[in-house]
């Protein structure tokens, strides 16, 4: 059974239709790339498995439990935590506190929180000098490992992340793929939805490639990345699919 | 010497009872981004609550806080379930309009039941106050301003150092992201109106042995606290307490220095100069964030 699984998921906001009918599954221990251009669907597939979007039609199953419209507060508690696009750090409260709040699915005393925290700063030990300060005060790839260690703290089993490498420099690129890459080992499964193909087929174990709201094509890794649709549409170069649809 | 400190002990224990009713503003705004304009009315309902559970019944002062204190969160927790959850998902103006009409049912019933004539209140001690030379501090003032002080460091206690204190700031800053780390956004803004509901009690029960107990008392208080807020740039909260202070200070000088007539009016003046100079508030933009 996969951990996650969706079948024909379909929606939207208003009239407009987001998703029109998508299949997909995780297995427990992998890392899925979800890919595509703008306005695909990526964005929408993880808010309706987080819960912040209830879908107008299809399923969601997490570990063969049916989760669609169940709402966000609730399906965290079952172990998917969703780390937003734009990292969405609380802006007015600090490092620490922003870490600490990632536990609100579970009850957990206070020392074990505090212990826990500390286990965190340790996986981003660039997080530790600035524990105190507000989040706005943060450069975009410190609010990035915040998001990502405010994500972890809910001990989830499943992973949603959108776009984690939106406006950083590449060298702190790296070192947040490094750290999902770490996450993964640690035994918490990862959706990753990037548009910087390249990197998310470099640590995923599959990928699915969707285009307006309908996946194109999905796979392994090397498959995708020598497929000449994908190349041409995310990683530059001359589109094939193009001339068929002129044809 | 004497005759400032004087008015300007007096500033400061009106200034007080703004400051209570501009943090309930604040409150709720910061957890919905709507303003409640019945918060006003809470502290007339407050020191209504009073009039009849003392002055009415004949029940001892402090059963009659007690009981009004319980009224108020109640009242607070209805309030919420019919003012504004049914609107929570609309934009800014139907809850303010959904505010405003509370506020005028809330008026119009207090009036039907106990009709226009204003009553009193007895202070809460007989004890009539201390004299420091030709300054005299009256108890009612010492009382406001202790409680005031009092509540503002429970309130800065619970909400820098409980999880849930940091799990309502989470809530007013970004909902969404709030309910995805699982805290109970529905929750954490009921606490928020019950919580506004009772500061707006106390104010009123702190009000009302200096004031007559009026249906225009919300609206005389609730106009003043909303300067108030303004002038600290909404949503500020230590902004909403000094911005209190201030306008009760202001006006208290204003009225023995200038004109007794216009009193009400300093309070606008001091808004306008505000608005015009510093309109980010008295501290401006770079605690706005913080609760």
């Amino acid at each position: 059974m996969p951990l996650l699984e969706l079948a024909s998921l379909t929606a939207g906001y208003g009239a407009v239709q987001a998703l029109r009918g998508l299949d997909l599954t995780v297995e427990e221990g992998e890392i899925v790339t979800l890919l595509g251009a703008n306005g695909a669907g990526k964005s929408t597939t993880l808010r309706c498995i987080s819960g912040l979007l209830t879908p107008t039609a299809g399923e969601i199953r997490f570990s063969g439990k049916a989760i669609s419209g169940m709402h966000a507060e609730r399906v965290v508690r079952l172990g998917i935590a969703h780390v937003p696009e734009g990292r969405r750090v609380f802006p007015g409260l600090t490092v620490k506190e922003n870490i600490l709040l990632g536990a609100s699915n579970r009850r957990v005393p206070r020392a074990i929180l505090k212990h826990e925290a500390e286990e965190m700063f340790a996986l981003f030990p660039d997080l530790l000098r600035f524990a105190d300060t507000l989040g706005w005060m943060l450069s975009g790839g410190q609010q990035q490992m915040v998001a990502l260690a405010r994500g972890l703290m809910a001990r989830p089993r499943l992973l949603l992340l959108d776009e984690p490498s939106l406006g950083l420099a590449p060298l702190i690129v790296q070192q947040v793929f490094r750290i999902i890459a770490k996450i993964r080992e640690a035994g918490t499964t990862v959706l990753l939805v990037e548009q910087n193909a390249r990197i998310a087929l470099a640590i995923a174990d599959r990928g699915y490639v969707l285009e307006t709201g309908r996946l194109v094509v999905a796979g392994k890794p090397e498959a995708l990345w020598n497929n000449d649709d994908v190349r041409a549409a995310y990683l530059g170069g001359k589109r094939l699919s193009e001339e068929k649809y002129t044809r | 010497m004497a005759i400032v400190l004087q008015l300007l002990f007096t500033g400061l224990g009106i200034g007080a009872v703004y400051a209570l009713v501009a943090l309930g503003f604040v409150l709720i705004y910061r957890a919905t981004n709507v303003v409640n304009f019945a918060q006003g009315q809470f502290a007339m309902l407050g020191g209504y609550c009073m009039v009849i559970t003392t002055a009415d019944l004949g029940l001892p002062y402090w059963l009659g806080i007690l009981i009004t204190l319980l009224v108020m969160a109640l009242f607070g927790a209805i309030f919420n379930l019919g003012v504004y959850y049914p609107l929570r998902h609309r934009s800014f103006l139907p809850v303010v309009i959904s505010t405003i009409g509370a506020s005028i049912l809330i008026t119009n019933l207090v009036l039907a039941i106990y009709g226009p004539e204003p009553t009193t209140l007895p202070g809460m001690t007989d004890y009539p106050g201390i004299s420091f030379g030709a300054v005299f501090l009256d108890a009612q003032y010492l009382v406001i301003i202790a409680t005031t002080l009092a509540l503002v460091i429970l309130q800065y206690f619970f909400f820098e150092h409980t999880m849930i204190g940091k799990k309502m700031q989470a809530v007013s800053q970004d909902k969404e992201m709030a309910s995805l780390l699982g805290i109970n956004v529905t929750a954490m803004i009921m606490l928020t109106f019950t919580y506004s509901a009772v500061l707006g009690g106390i104010a009123g029960i702190l009000v009302a042995p200096i004031l007559f107990v009026s249906v225009g008392l919300g609206a005389q208080i609730a106009l003043k606290a909303f300067a108030a807020s303004i002038i600290g740039g909404f949503g500020d909260v230590p902004g909403a307490i000094v911005g209190g202070l201030l306008i009760g200070v202001a006006e208290t000088l204003g009225a023995f220095y200038i004109s007794v007539p216009y009193k009400d009016a300093f309070a606008f003046i001091l808004l306008f100069a505000f608005l015009l100079i510093r309109p980010q508030g008295i501290f401006g933009e770079k605690i706005a964030q913080k609760a």
